[in-house]
């Protein structure tokens, strides 16, 4: 009698302790934010084609594409001169008297310069500044009065990271 | 102790203050140890294959054609008379108009003709280096920029010459052209080399487009920002390595490059090009802006491409007029030199060789005339001339001459580095074609 107890007493154990270790896991549940990753400026070591610089450059200041027409005449002019950085600055002079560049105005500009450098170095650049960056930009155009989002936008074309990829 | 410390200071600055006027933008500590025989030269590459036949042996249609009509096309640059019958090389209709002379005395008459040199190569890139580097650019590819350190970089690495001081004026942007105002050379390169314009394309219709309405920034308030930023940049960008094609124009030389694209615009709009009296091809019209670019910048050293005789292939009759033409270009170069720089007149070596020659034999393709074209590959291309004249070039001489050739194509190059006070840098450097030496050291 004593045994029949002690073996349903163990079978009860059993049962209770397979069921709880069998009982199904939920699956985990990892969330992962939205992050939008850009290279580096050290992952930059490519050079752009003539063609290619200008190509980005009309769509970075226009958001709007050159015509394939257009893109193989700016290609012949940039072949035409022997200074290329003075060719660039060139046509981004010309760009610039387009009158149909998108940017902020100064106000703009000024009212969030945090939002403004990073959204002109992912802009032009494809990355994030760095701290000291940023710090130098904000600073650089908090003291300078005459510096307006075109200029800012000229520095950023003309730079030699731009030349890259 | 501090009398000491105030001696040696004193010392320091004096020292300085004596050596610092001294550095060149070249980076060099003192000029150039060759002394200059003039200040300026402008070399013409009289290039696209010219047939020694047609020129310096003034043969016109008599050797090529068979035809009993010799006489000289180029009376600008050489003495002798010009064809009389089957004239087609002029203007108007069927070319039977010859374009008046523009020089009073020709420039052989003026200076020394070398009439029979060896060039260095039967094609055109290889022969356009071979003038630029004073090598024999054997191993150079076509669509590679020159191997060897050129003119410009010789001149302003060891001559301590600024960037608008060197000048490549091209008549296009094809043919590896645009390649030939710096070399690849590690210890040369961009940073020594020739501004370079292809006039025709860059004041051209399109460019204007996008190159002639630039915005105009205030030097101070505006372009300094701009650069400083750049400069910021920059100085955080690591992978930035050489051949970008900065040609190290300082902010000044850059600003004086926009103003005269500026300029050129309006100019080219207007219709006052300092073009030469007939201008009806490429080779004219890129004289005239190197006229231009001569009269802006006076520079130490200009070279102009020509290369519309090429047309020789095909087109006899065509090339005899871009011969004609070519010879009308150098003549008006050399009379707007003496007459409208002043600071260039009387002080100005022209230099004026063909990259090449062509063939004795023709190809077989007749031209509208019935006349028959020429290629260039056998020995009969490597036949050509220099002509140089300008202060110090003894005037009315003629050296060498058929069956008795003197000097090579790449001389030209030495004597333009003599010139200008780099021959001992050049010579030291190693690479010149063997047996070129300085034109002046074959007088």
């Amino acid at each position: 009698m004593q045994v029949s107890k002690i073996i349903s007493s163990v079978a009860i154990v059993l049962f209770i302790a397979l069921s709880a270790s069998c009982k199904k896991k939920e699956d985990p549940l990892f969330i992962l934010n939205n992050v939008e990753l850009y290279p580096n400026s050290a992952a930059k070591t490519r050079v752009k084609s003539d063609e290619q610089w200008v190509a980005i450059l009309h769509t970075n200041l226009f958001q709007s594409a050159l015509s394939s027409n257009e893109l193989f005449q700016i290609g012949e002019c940039i072949a035409s001169i022997g200074d290329k950085e003075l060719v660039r600055e060139v046509i981004i002079s010309n760009f610039m008297n387009d009158g149909g560049v998108i940017m902020p105005t100064d106000e703009e500009m000024r009212a969030d310069l945090t939002t403004f450098i990073t959204d002109t170095y992912t802009r032009f650049l494809v990355r994030y500044p760095s701290v000291s960056e940023e710090t130098w930009y904000t600073n650089y155009i908090e003291t300078n009065p005459y510096i307006t989002p075109e200029l800012v936008y000229f520095s950023f074309a003309l730079s030699n990271e731009y030349l890259y990829y | 102790m501090k009398r000491r410390e105030f001696i040696r200071k004193t010392g320091l600055t004096a020292g300085a203050a004596l050596v610092a006027p001294y550095i060149l933008p070249s980076g060099r500590l003192f000029a150039q140890t060759g002394s200059q025989i003039a200040p300026h030269v402008v070399m013409v590459m009289f290039a696209g294959g010219v047939r020694q036949q047609e020129s310096v042996l003034q043969r016109y249609v008599e050797d090529s054609q068979d035809e009993p009509y010799a006489g000289n096309i180029m009376y600008n640059m050489l003495d002798g008379e010009a064809p009389t019958q089957k004239i087609v090389y002029g203007t108007g209709a069927g070319g039977i108009n010859p374009i008046p002379q523009i020089l009073n005395s020709s420039l052989q008459s003026q200076g020394t003709l070398f009439s029979e040199v060896t060039a260095l190569s039967r094609g055109h890139y290889k022969g356009l280096n071979s003038l630029l580097q004073g090598s024999n650019a054997i191993t150079q590819g076509l669509r590679q920029k020159p191997e060897n350190p050129t003119i410009f970089e010789f001149l302003r690495r060891h001559g301590g010459y600024s960037a608008t001081d060197a000048w490549f004026v091209g008549n296009g942007i094809y043919n590896s052209v645009p390649l030939l105002n710096y070399s690849t050379d590690p210890g040369y390169g961009a940073s020594y080399g020739a501004n370079f314009f292809a006039p025709n394309i860059t004041f051209g219709g399109a460019c204007e487009n996008f190159l002639g309405d630039a915005r105009v920034y205030h030097p101070e308030n505006e372009l300094d920002p701009i650069y400083q930023m750049k400069y910021f940049l920059d100085n955080n960008f690591d992978n930035y390595a050489s051949g970008l094609g900065n040609l190290g124009n300082t902010e000044n030389e850059k600003q004086q490059i926009k103003e005269f694209m500026t300029l050129m615009y309006d100019k080219t709009g207007n219709g006052t090009i300092a073009h030469p009296p007939i201008s009806d091809s490429e080779d004219l019209r890129t004289v005239g802006y190197t006229c231009e670019v001569l009269k802006h910048f006076k520079p130490a050293m200009t070279v102009v491409n020509l290369s519309n005789v090429d047309a020789c292939h095909s087109n006899f009759t065509e090339y005899t007029a871009s011969l004609h033409r070519a010879d009308h270009a150098v003549g008006h170069l050399w009379d707007y030199i003496q007459n409208e720089i002043p600071e260039m007149a009387d002080n100005t070596i022209i230099i004026a060789t063909p990259e090449c020659g062509r063939n004795l034999e023709p190809n077989g393709i007749l031209d509208a005339n019935d006349w028959r074209s020429f290629d260039h590959s056998d020995e009969n291309a490597l036949r050509v001339f220099t002509m140089m004249a300008g202060p110090t070039i003894p005037q009315n001489l003629t050296i060498g001459g058929e069956g008795n050739p003197i000097g090579f194509t790449s001389d030209s190059m030495l004597t333009a580095a003599e010139i200008l006070g780099v021959k001992n840098d050049v010579l030291n450097a190693g690479t010149l074609a063997a047996g070129t030496l300085s034109l002046f050291d074959r007088l």
